[in-house]
């Protein structure tokens, strides 16, 4: 079911001023440089465009029908992709408010929901959209798993999968401090409290004791800097929330939708 | 084929090149990795100080009645801690959960701490009587100054190993006998005249 798209139409209702308009601006060298490849009317010309766009070269050249439809993957990994994209926007936004000191931090956060203009919509997009991210990437991986599409050629793009989920609860856990909420607090207690009992590096864990790991130079030391959850872990985990672990994550993305363009769209073709 | 060429063969100019050059990278690799390591382990705290005076023992009720033990709350909130006079002396109870580090509170009607995180029970002594916590709470060093008022010593730096040198690990819900000799006793705890 070919369609010739090349068909002159001998019927034409566009004044000839306007064409000649046209096909001056088409004839620059400015929109040749933005659109490259001209009206991609055949595919190989829809395939170049994909290559040659920059923001068009991250999706394969050619998909096949079955990958198109909603029903196959939701888009769960779309979705959480423009999470991460609005969470780095919003969050980059609450930035300018929020000071990670002791005694500004809670009323900051306060400050963002009642005093700031519009700080509490950012605020709750911030949040709701964290545990949104959290949600859509559990679906993409449960999707992932029923298509078999874990399996060779994309066992390597599965382990990034995994390293990005883990990247994005430690977002979500080192988020959860800044608020300097009673909630956040005690659950970063317990947390950081768990890293203590990892075996050889951790204070509490099995063999440490061999090592002469005490309180004051444990895995837990090393991530919250101090014996207890104070100002130190505040900024720490400011810093992993805000540079560290976005860094982290981004690399790692990059490598994810690099596999998934050379590795094609599971499925039949 | 003389020595010389040998060793030339062995150790060519470029595998020894090659290994010199990757030692170095893996070495400044590796050093590097140690400092980054390093540098998150600070050298100077400003946390609150282990040691603070708590006052005269007379500034604590003795229990009366059919009271055990009277719980006093007044350094919980700045120093973590729980000075509990009964009727032999003064003892000094770490507020600090001994599950996951919560600190829990004292309800005097049922003479129990109770941890909010998980549910961690606790009698005056410290033992656990409900709930997840693997240990009795910590007992603080409570000593007599020349003046006559109390110095506790917290000692957070290591409290789970310092504190009771003779028990590192699993203390187990309740006090064995080895350890009731040694919380019963100076410089755990303070006996009073009555």
């Amino acid at each position: 079911m070919a369609v010739n798209f090349n068909k002159q139409n001998d019927v034409s209702f566009i004044p000839s001023f306007f064409k000649k308009i046209s096909e001056y601006i088409k004839s620059t060298t400015v929109w040749k440089s933005i659109f490259r490849v001209g009206y991609p009317d055949t595919m190989p010309k829809r395939m170049a465009v994909m290559r040659s766009s920059f923001y068009m070269h991250i999706f394969p050249t050619k998909v096949g029908i079955h990958g198109m439809k909603l029903k196959y993957g939701w888009c769960m990994g779309g979705i959480t992709f423009f999470l991460f994209l609005l969470l780095s926007i919003t969050g980059v936004i609450l930035m300018f408010y929020y000071i990670p000191e002791e005694h500004r931090a809670y009323n900051d956060m306060k400050d963002l929901r009642y005093m700031v203009p519009y700080g509490v919509v950012l605020r709750n997009m911030h949040r709701w959209g964290a545990h949104g991210m959290v949600f859509t990437i559990i679906l993409h991986m449960i999707r992932v798993f029923y298509t078999g599409s874990y399996k060779p050629p994309r066992q390597f793009n599965w382990i990034i999968g995994v390293l990005l989920l883990t990247i994005t609860l430690l977002l979500s856990f080192t988020g959860y401090l800044l608020p300097w909420d009673q909630l956040g607090f005690w659950a970063v207690t317990v947390g950081t409290n768990m890293a203590s009992s990892t075996p050889l590096i951790g204070y509490e864990g099995p063999f440490s004791k061999y090592l002469g790991i005490q309180i004051d130079n444990d895995i837990r030391f090393a991530l919250i800097g101090g014996t207890r959850i104070g100002p130190n872990a505040l900024i720490r985990a400011y810093v992993w929330h805000c540079i560290g672990l976005p860094l982290i994550a981004t690399a790692l993305m990059v490598f994810h939708f690099w596999r998934v363009r050379k590795d094609g769209f599971s499925g039949s073709m | 084929m003389d020595k010389e060429n040998e060793f030339e063969k062995r150790v060519s100019r470029r595998k020894f090149f090659n290994i010199a050059g990757w030692t170095g990278f893996c070495t400044f690799l590796g050093s590097s990795g140690a400092a980054g390591a390093r540098f998150f382990y600070p050298k100077v705290l400003y946390e609150p100080a282990s040691t603070f005076n708590a006052g005269k023992p007379e500034d604590y009720t003795a229990p009366t009645g059919n009271e055990q033990v009277v719980v006093d709350e007044r350094w919980k909130k700045s120093q973590r801690v729980w000075i509990a006079r009964n009727r032999e002396g003064i003892y000094a109870t770490v507020a600090l959960c001994t599950h996951l580090g919560c600190t829990p509170n004292w309800f005097p009607a049922e003479v129990r701490f109770k941890c909010p995180c998980h549910g961690s029970n606790f009698n005056p002594d410290g033992e656990v009587v409900a709930g997840p916590a693997p240990e009795p709470l910590y007992r603080a060093k409570i000593e007599l100054a020349p003046d006559g008022s109390m110095i506790v010593t917290t000692g957070l730096l290591g409290i789970r190993r310092a504190n009771l040198q003779a028990q590192k690990k699993t203390l187990g819900t309740f006090w064995t006998k080895e350890e009731k000799e040694i919380i019963w006793k100076p410089p755990y705890f303070l006996e009073l005249k009555a």
